[in-house]
This record gives C-alpha cells, sequence and structure tokens, in this order.
C-alpha cells in the first residue's frame, strides 16, 4: 500500500515534470529575495540562458528588472496565498524577450502576462508563469490604430454632415414616399419645423405647383430608379413661392440594396424673378420696336405718297383743262399702281425683317448691310448724313438673320438719332468689316460728337436712354441681349473725341443650341 | 423564475462574513504598501444591479480609474473596483511610482489584494475554493460604463465602500463584488446554513 503510494507520488512528480518541461509558458520558481529555484525548458529556449548557469543565482542579477515591484507582489502573493499579476497591458513584459516574428512588428520584446502563485509556504516559494501575449497586444495595438483612424473618420463625417445639414438643400424619402430627412437649410428655407416634415409624404406633403407632365415623369423616374433632373416650385410655410433646381438621386445601402431616395435642391427664385423681368423688359421692348417700324414706315410712305398726291392733281387739273387723254391718264393710273404696291411692299419688308423668325442661314454680310441701310435712307437723306459700307462681299456669316439685321439697324439708327439737332459738316456713318480667325468683326462709326465716359456705361442697360423725348432706352439693351445671348457674340461701345465706334464681333458659323 | 433576491436575513449575515474578510484585507494592503495604513470600518450592502446603475450616475461628473477582475469556483462572479484620480494620484505618490504604466500596474495590484482576500475570505467561511483570472483596467468616462450590459447579467451586487487612510494622505475606492445569478442560489443555501448555526 505504502510502496503503491509511493509510486503513485513519483508518478504525479513525473507528470508535473514533464508539463513543466513542455509546456507552452516560461516557469520560474523563485524565493522572496529573488533566488531562482527553477527555470523550464521554454524559458531556457527563449532566452537562451541555461536553467544551470543561473540557478541560485538572484533573478534582478540575471535580467534588468524593477525588483521593488517584484518583491512587493511576491511577499503578497505569500501573505495572501492566493496569485498576484503582471499584465502585459499595463506592464508589458517581465523578463526581455527578444522576438522575431514578422506578424508581431509592433513590439521587440515579447508581451507577458504573468501569475506569481505561491507555491512553497515554508520555504518562501513562489512561481512565476509567463504566458506569451505578444500576438494579443499586437492586435490590441492594430486595433487601438483602427479605432482611432475610425474615430477621425467619423469625426470628420459629422462634420461634413454638419455642414451639408447647414448648407444644402437637400430632401431624403424612402421607397413609399415617406420623408425620412430633411436638411437644416431646407427647413428655414421652406419655414417648416422638422416634426412637420418628418414622416410625410413627399409627393403631397409640400403645396407643390407640379404640372401633370411632370409628376408623371418624377414617379416614373422614382419607379425606374433613375437619376432625375427637374425643376419644381413649391410654397413656404409662409406662402412665399419658391422654384428649385432639383435632382432625384436613388439611395442605395452600403449592400447594394435600394432604400430610398435623396432629393438636393438649388433655390433658382432669383434666377427665376431676374428671367421673369427680363421677359417683361423684353416684351415692351418689341413693343417699342413696333412704334419705330411704324415710325419708319411712315418716313418711307411719306414720299410716295406725295408722289401718288402730285399725280392726283396732275390729273385734276388736267382734266379742269380738258387736256385729260386717255394715254396721259393710263400713265398716272401705271404710276399709281406701282407705287402701292412699292407701299405695300414696304410693309412686308418691314413686317418680315422685324419678326423675330429665328430663321438660320447663311447670309452676305454685305448685303444684309445694304437692306438695313434701305431702312434707314430716307432719314438719312432728310439729315444729310454720308454713309459707306466698307465690306468685303467675301464676307458670309451663318446666324440668325433677322436678329442680327434689327440690331444693325438699332445701332445705325441710334448713329442718326445722334446727328439730330446738331449742326455738324459731313455728317458720316462709315460701317467696317473685317473675317478674322475667330469671328468676324464690324465696326460701325459716326462723329456724331461722341458719348461721355459715364453715359458709355450705361448704354446697354435697359430704361436708359439720352434722348428727353421718344427714346424707350430699350434699343441698346435689346441689341446687346441679342448679340449676346441669341447670337453669341459680343458687343462693344467706345467713344474719343467727336467720334462714337460700336464693335459687333460675331461667330463666324452660329451653333444652334440651348439659348 | 428563480428568486435572486437576498432576504433581510441573508443580507445580513452576507455583511458580517464581509467585515470578517475585509479586516483580513486590510492587513494585507497595509503590508502590500508597506505603511501604517488603517481602513475605516467599510459601508457594506448588498444592492440590485439597477441601484448599481444609478450609483454610477452619482459618480458621472468624476474621473475614475475602473479595473474589473473575474473569479470562478462554486461562488463566482466579477469584482470592479473603482478609484478616483486624486486617490491614485496619492497611490503613486506613496509608492514612487515614476511613470503611468507603474500606476496602471499598481491599481491593479490594489484591485487584486482587495477582490482576491475578500472573496478568499468569503469563500472560506463558505466552505469552499474560487481561483482568479487577471484583473484589467480601463479608463472609460462613468456615462460609458453604464452603457456597459455586462452589468445585465448580474442581479445582485455586494458595495464595499473603503478609505484607506495614511498618516498624510487619504486613498478612496468603491469594490462592487458582482455575483452571477447562478452562485446566488449557491450563496442562499450557504448563508442559510450559516444562518441555522448562528440561532
Amino acid at each position: 500500500m505504502a510502496q503503491n503510494k509511493t509510486q503513485q507520488h513519483i508518478r504525479t512528480l513525473d507528470i508535473a515534470k514533464k508539463i513543466v518541461a513542455n509546456i507552452d509558458n516560461g516557469i520560474i520558481v523563485l524565493n522572496e529575495d529573488l533566488y531562482i529555484y527553477h527555470y523550464n525548458k521554454w524559458l531556457e529556449h527563449h532566452s537562451g540562458l541555461k536553467e544551470s548557469d543561473i540557478l541560485d543565482k538572484k533573478l534582478d542579477d540575471v535580467f534588468k528588472i524593477n525588483s521593488k515591484t517584484l518583491k512587493r507582489k511576491i511577499k503578497t502573493a505569500l501573505r495572501l496565498q492566493t496569485p498576484t499579476f503582471y499584465t502585459a497591458s499595463t506592464s508589458k513584459y517581465l523578463i526581455p524577450i527578444k522576438i522575431n516574428q514578422i506578424k508581431n512588428a509592433n513590439f521587440e520584446y515579447m508581451q507577458q502576462d504573468v501569475s506569481i502563485i505561491p507555491f512553497d509556504e515554508e520555504k518562501g516559494l513562489v512561481a512565476l508563469i509567463l504566458t506569451d501575449q505578444t500576438i494579443m497586444a499586437n492586435t490590441n495595438t492594430l486595433l487601438e490604430e483602427n479605432i482611432q483612424t475610425i474615430k477621425e473618420l467619423n469625426s470628420n463625417l459629422l462634420k461634413e454632415r454638419e455642414t451639408i445639414d447647414k448648407k444644402v438643400l437637400v430632401l431624403k424619402f424612402d421607397s413609399s414616399f415617406r420623408i425620412v430627412d430633411i436638411s437644416q437649410a431646407l427647413l428655414e428655407l421652406l419655414h417648416y419645423e422638422k416634426e412637420e416634415m418628418i414622416g410625410g409624404n413627399f409627393l403631397f406633403h409640400e403645396k407643390y405647383h407640379m404640372t401633370q407632365e411632370l409628376q408623371m415623369k418624377l414617379v416614373s423616374a422614382i419607379q425606374e430608379l433613375k437619376v432625375f433632373e427637374f425643376e419644381e416650385n413649391t410654397l413656404s410655410a409662409h406662402g412665399y413661392e419658391i422654384y428649385f433646381k432639383s435632382t432625384l438621386v436613388p439611395q442605395y445601402s452600403a449592400k447594394g440594396t435600394h432604400i430610398g431616395f435623396i432629393i438636393f435642391r438649388e433655390n433658382i427664385t432669383d434666377a427665376k424673378h431676374l428671367a421673369q423681368s427680363q421677359e417683361k423688359i423684353l416684351a415692351s421692348s418689341r413693343s417699342a420696336a413696333m412704334g419705330e417700324m411704324v415710325a419708319m414706315i411712315a418716313h418711307q410712305w411719306r414720299q410716295p405718297l406725295s408722289l401718288i398726291n402730285t399725280i392726283m392733281a396732275t390729273l385734276k387739273i388736267k382734266k379742269e383743262l380738258n387736256q385729260l387723254q386717255d394715254d396721259s391718264i393710263n400713265e398716272a393710273f401705271k404710276k399709281i399702281q406701282n407705287t402701292t404696291t412699292y407701299l405695300s411692299d414696304t410693309i412686308d419688308d418691314f413686317r418680315d425683317y422685324f419678326k423675330p423668325n429665328k430663321k438660320y442661314s447663311e447670309v452676305n454680310l454685305l448685303s444684309l448691310f445694304e437692306n438695313s441701310i434701305f431702312f434707314l435712307k430716307e432719314e438719312m437723306h432728310q439729315y444729310s448724313i454720308n454713309y459707306s459700307l466698307e465690306i468685303p462681299d467675301s464676307i458670309m456669316i451663318v446666324t440668325y438673320k433677322n436678329e442680327l439685321l434689327q440690331s444693325i439697324i438699332n445701332i445705325i439708327k441710334n448713329s442718326i438719332d445722334a446727328f439730330k439737332d446738331k449742326t455738324i459738316k459731313n455728317k458720316t456713318i462709315i460701317v467696317k468689316a473685317e473675317s478674322k480667325e475667330s469671328h468676324i468683326a464690324i465696326i460701325i462709326k459716326d462723329n456724331a460728337g461722341g458719348i461721355s465716359k459715364e453715359t458709355l456705361k450705361k448704354v446697354f442697360e435697359p430704361y436708359f436712354s439720352t434722348k428727353s423725348k421718344n427714346g424707350t432706352g430699350l434699343g441698346l439693351y435689346m441689341c446687346h441681349t441679342i448679340v449676346t445671348q441669341h447670337l453669341k457674340g459680343q458687343i462693344t461701345m467706345h467713344s474719343k473725341d467727336d467720334e462714337t465706334q460700336t464693335l459687333l464681333e460675331l461667330p463666324h458659323k452660329l451653333i444652334k443650341g440651348k439659348q | 423564475m428563480l428568486n435572486y433576491e437576498l432576504t433581510e436575513d441573508e443580507r445580513d449575515v452576507l455583511q458580517e462574513l464581509m467585515n470578517v474578510a475585509y479586516g483580513s484585507a486590510t492587513a494585507v494592503v497595509a503590508d502590500m504598501l508597506d505603511a501604517f495604513a488603517s481602513l475605516n470600518i467599510p459601508n457594506i450592502s448588498v444592492i440590485t444591479t439597477n441601484e448599481l446603475l444609478s450609483t454610477f450616475d452619482e459618480l458621472k461628473n468624476e474621473s475614475y480609474f475602473f479595473a474589473t477582475q473575474s473569479f470562478n469556483g462554486e461562488f463566482s462572479g466579477e469584482s470592479a473596483f473603482f478609484i478616483d484620480q486624486e486617490s491614485a494620484n496619492n497611490l503613486a505618490h506613496h509608492l514612487e511610482l515614476e511613470n503611468e504604466e507603474d500606476l496602471d500596474d499598481a491599481i491593479l495590484e490594489l484591485t487584486n489584494v482587495l477582490t482576491s482576500s475578500l472573496t478568499t475570505k468569503l469563500s472560506q467561511e463558505m466552505d469552499t475554493e474560487v481561483t482568479f483570472s487577471l484583473p484589467s483596467l480601463s479608463k472609460v468616462s462613468m456615462t460609458s460604463i453604464q452603457e456597459t450590459t455586462t452589468f445585465q447579467h448580474y442581479s445582485q451586487v455586494i458595495v464595499i465602500d473603503t478609505d484607506l487612510n495614511f498618516q498624510d494622505q487619504k486613498i478612496h475606492g468603491k469594490i462592487f463584488i458582482l455575483t452571477k445569478d447562478e452562485s446566488i442560489q449557491w450563496l442562499k443555501t450557504k448563508l442559510n446554513s450559516i444562518l441555522e448555526l448562528l440561532i
């Protein structure tokens, strides 16, 4: 029996010995003064020191360690008869062991958890059990770094979100059109509270002014999950009409499933108002142009009408003198007929040229100017204005013919008006044109006294006029609008001494496109 | 559903046992700190987790070190030790520590000493053994502690309010011993058998 017990004891010792030798932990047995009693194989292999070389030496003589702390922990373990610890997360390591693992690049030394276990109360011995925690520590370091990165990204994201919320007009709704989010900026513009909007149906919530057609298009874009750009107007809570240029964008989750829509809006109310007032100006400038046309027709008609009058008077006198013969009657009727045809043609001509018909064609610049002069000939003759056209016959331009003609007439008319009520010798209007590589340059020059610098700054503004009577102040404004917006050219005016010069720069070939 | 609540009698016995355990812990702490230290008679109470969370609420505005250590056996659970910044500084000063890592280590040591002396003594009284895991330290704000859902795993919490007094400095800390619900039944049985012996 006793032998059995001894055998069993030996077997247990044997097991313990093998385990201590082969376990994947470092084991050191020490006393309170740090003298080494045992140093296992694992430690021999990792530290490169043999147990036989360090037995009975002090641990703090073999390794550089904080002996004060270790002694305190050993004392506590013995006193308490429970383990005390070092943790890798706070103490890093107790026994300095260099590591050579590529994976654990963050550490030079093995990171260790150490348990100090009371081993032999009588002899005051403890066992230090070292566990390699380098991989864990490495993972923790990586995790820490990633958490830091995520935190930074997150805070940037939050800042951006805040900016978007404050500055961008944006609204989100889910697949069933329920409004799920709306930016502060949009709320402020619409004068709604967030609670009033969230949960509402996007299609019905705001007081929209959408045409049936637009609604249909919007709904089909929503059904087809398409990006859709459109203009809409809505009423704010205070009843103001607000115009938006909006873009509908389908929204997807990170996994790619469709979750709803975002609408980005741009407030174009101001631009809309401007366009509307511009339209009003254009309308009144059209009626001004009409008035001018009537005046020009009247000019044109004066001479032929007086011709008819003269023919009639001659006929009357001849009749009273009984000298009226069939020949002279026929001749008179023929003249009257020609003249009335001319009168009728004049109206047609004016109507054709003044109607903004947006006819896109290739025209000879010289003949275009000859046409324009034709309309103004009478007036120039009346005020003894000489004119000359220095335009090469070869210059052709592809553009909206009538619009360009209208502009030219307007500019020349302006020069003629400048000559009125002035005694100037050699009143002259010269038109020059030159074909340049990038454009056609047309210069219309007069010597009607020049324009002051102050006035020059304002000539293209609407309702600006130096003419006290008859001036609508829209002529040059119209020219500017037509030339820059419709003909895609430039118009500038310069003045020096008595001369004023208007420069038109037009593309050789106007490319039709969006207006 | 099992009843995890302790009766008034059971609480009294537990408090009495904790007093004894704390007495032995005092001596060890004094030894560890190598100074004459006195520990006030602790304020020991047994509370529910909800009460624990409202206790955290009161501590919200202060900066705390928060260390935990789990123990296993028939009596198993976790201990949580809170020590405020000022007390931690006093501890560092007393131990002549040079850097922050040493301070963290010292706090863990204190946690370990208090946890193991208290639970060892308690388990001895109740005729059982426990093993201890490594303690771990976290520096978190009280607001995020409240969100630590693991507290919800425990329904009963033993709270020990303690003051360590040195000649010129004070170290104040709070220990919460959280017992697993499985252990509560065992604890109740043990407490009741002790109660019977007393009567």
